[in-house]
């Protein structure tokens, strides 16, 4: 009893620190929750609510794109699209933010591993900073291949430049990087070398694409997922993904899972 | 010096320590924040509804949020009656002395087996069943014609001694032929109501917004409705009422009770606030003591023409 207990999610109010436009409608948030903080781990996520008033009437989920535990304070990445996030791309300072975390579980990291590769698709390199940071910190190589419809929508690239082995970039319009799938530049990487460990965020296509080389070149390889959530907690069970093994929750079986096991119809 | 209140309630069989309860579907002892002694303070427990054999459910997305609401086409995925007896029975058992089971099934045959299942098994205080399930045969759910909904209850009757709730549905014309239906065919108590069919359309990807096509919409958004309902069946048919629909606070649970309802249930505010029900129970007493009434028989059904 006393074990599961240690990983019971906390409802606290944490203190919004930082709120700033990287550019177009894409903020960075800091917030202040040191019993989350120290708590969290890369690949998980909290729900978050700014609003009382019934509308939104959910809390939202985001993944951690930074976690300080030192400071007691975590970073999310987000892009203002709907009433939610308009009202957190407007908060100030100072401001509370109701949160539940943390929540689902986070990225595996084999020991041994020697390099990882780290594919993201837009936002989806938030869910992956805090692997890349806790990685670099262990030593391990990365590998990273960022694609974006546009070049001001590759984030992070500057910090992911400064850390990683090579970094690849693909763009639709070609604005940055090369036009194409980026998934190609893995194999290029993968025909020459093992990568141990290949994780993805933000991209259905490119997920698909991950176990088609997966089958290839044979690599573990993990996705975290993304689905409208209600609860966060499991309760709801409104934010199931198909795997072969049926249904599953992304807020408590994910929102990490093996490649190999995640099942897309279209 | 303030005197005691009582937050104890009488649903017909039913005794419960107060009014406040989760709504089927909302709430998992496996994965809550409330502790136990948290979940001891509910006035009754009431797990996801449960089927007979394991059950899948829809595939996503399953729900989307709306104005004010939530619409959901999860589809009641159970691992089972057998399942739920081994694995999650006990832990309800620790967590609170009021079990009450809610059933799902898409036949007679379907809900009389779960039933005459779980009717030897002390723990369970009473069995709500879910009408809004459709019909296998036809898909109308039987909480929407009368005559099944009659034969439905009439035949879970034979088939066990426990209390039988009917949650009624809500998208009919007329609830109360369906509680007085309810009544006559052997329900003790009704839970009014369900969620109410609705879709969403994604304008810009032009496609529904739900897997299911179409959902049950829940949240403050229907809460007027359901007040409407819960008043409505309590000026014309004798049954104790569960009044189940967008709370959100204790105000809103407060506004059921004076509209007839006996206890009620909180549902997708749970996901908002994992806490609500605890803070709802207090409100409700503090309303009592505030407005110096005994008990919850004091207020329920207090607002007339």
């Amino acid at each position: 009893m006393k074990i599961e207990n240690i990983n019971i999610p906390l409802m606290i109010s944490g203190n919004l620190i930082e709120n700033i436009n990287l550019n177009d409608n894409y903020y960075r948030m800091r917030i202040e929750a040191p019993q989350i903080a120290r708590k969290a781990k890369p690949g998980q996520f909290v729900m978050l609510s700014m609003w009382k008033n019934k509308d939104p009437f959910l809390k939202r989920p985001f993944s951690f794109y930074g976690i300080e535990s030192d400071s007691g304070t975590f970073d999310i990445l987000y892009k203002e699209i709907g009433k939610g996030t308009q009202i957190m791309a407007k908060s100030k300072v100072g401001d509370l933010v109701e949160l539940i975390g943390p929540l689902g579980n986070g990225f595996m990291i084999p020991e041994n591993t020697n390099n990882i590769a780290v594919v993201a698709r837009g936002i989806g390199i938030a869910t992956l900073m805090p692997l890349i940071l806790e990685s670099k910190k262990r030593g391990i190589a990365i590998y990273a291949f960022l694609s974006a419809q546009t070049g001001s929508l590759l984030l992070c690239s500057n910090e992911i430049n400064s850390i990683s082995e090579k970094v690849f970039y693909t763009t639709d319009d070609g604005s940055k990087g090369a036009k194409g799938i980026v998934t190609n530049f893995l194999e290029n990487v993968l025909k020459e070398e093992v990568i141990d460990v290949v994780y993805v965020c933000g991209s259905k296509r490119l997920t698909k694409h991950i176990r088609n080389l997966q089958r290839k070149y044979n690599f573990l390889a993990f996705v975290s997922l993304e689905e409208h959530m209600a609860c966060g907690i499991g309760a709801c069970k409104g934010c199931v993904h198909k795997t072969k093994d049926g249904y599953k929750r992304v807020c408590k079986e994910g929102p990490v899972f093996p490649v190999e096991e995640v099942i897309f119809d279209d | 010096m303030t005197k005691e209140v009582s937050l104890e309630v009488d649903l017909g069989p039913l005794h419960l320590k107060n009014p406040v309860m989760p709504a089927s579907g909302t709430f998992d002892i496996r994965c809550t924040l409330l502790n136990e002694k948290e979940l001891n303070r509910l006035g009754a427990i009431l797990p996801k509804s449960i089927a007979f054999q394991e059950r899948e459910g829809n595939p996503g997305p399953r729900i989307c949020e709306t104005d004010c609401g939530l619409l959901n086409a999860v589809g009641v995925p159970s691992k089972g009656v057998e399942y739920f007896i081994k694995e999650e029975l006990p832990l309800l058992k620790k967590a609170n002395n009021i079990i009450i089971v809610s059933l799902m099934g898409n036949s007679i045959e379907d809900f009389c087996n779960l039933a005459g299942y779980l009717n030897n098994i002390e723990e369970i205080s009473a069995l709500e069943i879910n009408l809004s399930c459709p019909n296998l045969n036809n898909g109308i759910p039987f909480g929407v014609n009368q005559d099944k909904l009659y034969e439905l209850i009439f035949n879970i009757r034979k088939n066990t001694s426990k209390p039988i709730i009917a949650k009624l549905s809500p998208n009919v014309s007329d609830i109360k032929e369906m509680a007085l239906t309810a009544k006559n065919a052997g329900a003790q108590i009704i839970t009014v109501a369900n969620t109410l069919m609705g879709m969403a359309i994604d304008v810009d990807k032009q496609v529904f917004r739900l897997g299911n096509t179409m959902g049950g919409l829940s949240g403050p958004a229907i809460r007027p409705i359901i007040v409407r309902m819960i008043w409505e069946i309590a000026q014309s048919v004798d049954i104790p009422i569960i009044g189940v629909g967008g709370v959100y606070c204790a105000e809103n649970a407060i506004e059921m009770l004076l509209a007839g309802a006996s206890a009620v249930q909180i549902g997708s505010a749970n996901f908002f606030n994992p806490y609500v029900m605890l803070e709802v129970i207090e409100g409700i007493e503090k309303y009592l003591i505030k407005k110096k009434y005994n008990s919850i028989q004091d207020i329920s059904g207090l607002v007339k023409n």
